[in-house]
């Protein structure tokens, strides 16, 4: 028990650069795109109609499928299922900002000022369909000029 | 007055740890967890940005109230005041960013001259930048604030990069590991202890972030895809793994010294 203390340094030392190894060595053969939606992104250039899916921040469909979903649920008019789904977004939005932020800032600032609408539209205490529905279509057309961008 | 300095007794008064390898991962790692944990109340939990903020501040009132009372360094009082002085200096920073549309390089800039603004009086006051000495309150007001100034700093800076250069995480956590490795270098080398050491301590906080992005990103964005959850539990595991050791070494040298 005494000693301890001596080893936790060489043993801190060593398992900190492993970890940065591991990750920098992992998250490297992803980059280089051997499968996946980020190398989408970047291997198609100029053909419109097959960029549906990609944009600047990479595959938004995941995002964009919930963002339909909220909106579909929105028409049918049950606000309160809808703000449960719509936090579905917000979390995996917010999860992903480290990742889809640094590939295009603006465009991220673009989605995530389209987002909070949407939010505070479905949260608020009295929340009023056509708010809500307007704030959707907002967020959907945000989507899609975004992947019609690349 | 010169017995203050001796190596054993400053070692009892002196109220912040030595600067070991140790010090350095649990504060890399604290700031993580930090985060993390303000994460989950702000958005995953539902008591968002506000309340999130007023909560981590109250919080942080508390254990900085028990910090200061403290008569010598208290591991586990002194790091839970580390993560809560970096939740809330992030949180200013996030603020101003997201709340009041500051401009990063504006803030970037504040608080690099708040910071250079906090040792200037620091130095005015007490003659000595060293943190080996923080003896009295007084010196321990201002390693506090200069702490909590690094954190908003380390944060506009890291976010500053992101943003005007699209630096992503991998990258993130090379460049700033390099730029420590050249500063610990620049220490070994004969630079000056407390500048080095400031500067290492600002950017083990963009550090930090990259590298917990690193494991808790998906595996599309090139991360380990570990997710928020299990990273924080584990970083929260080496972090209470290493405090304890430090509680417990600090409890029986101390008991040593007394003994003697």
């Amino acid at each position: 028990m005494h000693h301890l203390h001596l080893l936790i340094r060489p043993v801190t030392a060593l398992s900190a650069i492993a970890l940065l190894a591991l990750a920098a060595g992992c998250s490297k053969s992803t980059d280089t795109g051997t499968a996946g939606p980020a190398s989408l992104a970047t291997s198609q250039t100029t053909s419109a109609p097959q960029a549906k899916t990609a944009s600047k921040l990479g595959d938004l469909s995941a995002f964009r499928t919930i963002a339909a979903d909220v909106a579909a649920i929105v028409d049918k008019g049950d606000l309160p299922a809808a703000r449960t789904r719509i936090k579905d977004l917000e979390v995996a939005w917010d999860s992903a900002e480290a990742g889809l932020k640094p590939r295009a800032a603006d465009d991220w600032h673009m989605l995530d000022k389209a987002i909070d609408p949407a939010l505070s539209a479905l949260r608020t205490d009295a929340p009023n369909q056509t708010d809500c529905k307007k704030a959707m279509a907002d967020l959907l057309i945000t989507f899609d000029s975004l992947q019609a961008k690349l | 007055m010169n017995t203050l300095t001796t190596p054993s007794i400053s070692n009892w008064l002196n109220k912040v740890p030595e600067v070991t390898l140790s010090f350095w991962v649990i504060k890399i790692m604290s700031t993580t967890v930090g985060e993390t944990g303000a994460d989950f109340l702000a958005v995953n939990a539902g008591f968002g940005q506000g309340m999130t903020r007023t909560a981590m501040g109250a919080l942080l009132a508390v254990a900085l109230f028990m910090q200061l009372r403290t008569r010598r360094y208290t591991p586990w009082i002194y790091w839970l005041t580390v993560v809560l002085v970096s939740v809330v200096g992030t949180q200013i920073t996030d603020l101003l960013t997201d709340g009041l549309g500051v401009s990063l390089y504006v803030s970037t800039s504040a608080f690099a001259v708040a910071l250079a603004g906090i040792f200037a009086v620091w130095f005015w006051v007490e003659r000595s930048l060293s943190i080996h000495e923080i003896f009295t309150r007084r010196r321990e007001l201002f390693y506090w604030s200069a702490i909590l100034c690094t954190f908003a700093l380390g944060t506009a800076a890291g976010d500053l990069a992101t943003e005007a250069i699209g630096l992503g995480f991998t990258w993130g956590a090379v460049s700033f590991g390099s730029l420590i490795a050249i500063t610990y270098a620049a220490w070994r080398m004969g630079g000056n202890a407390v500048l080095t050491f400031w500067i290492g301590y600002i950017l083990t906080r963009p550090f930090g972030a990259a590298l917990g992005d690193m494991l808790t990103q998906a595996k599309t964005y090139g991360g380990l895809g570990m997710g928020a959850m299990w990273t924080s539990a584990l970083f929260l595991t080496v972090i209470v793994m290493l405090v304890a050791v430090a509680q417990f070494s600090v409890g029986s040298r101390r008991n040593t010294q007394a003994a003697e």
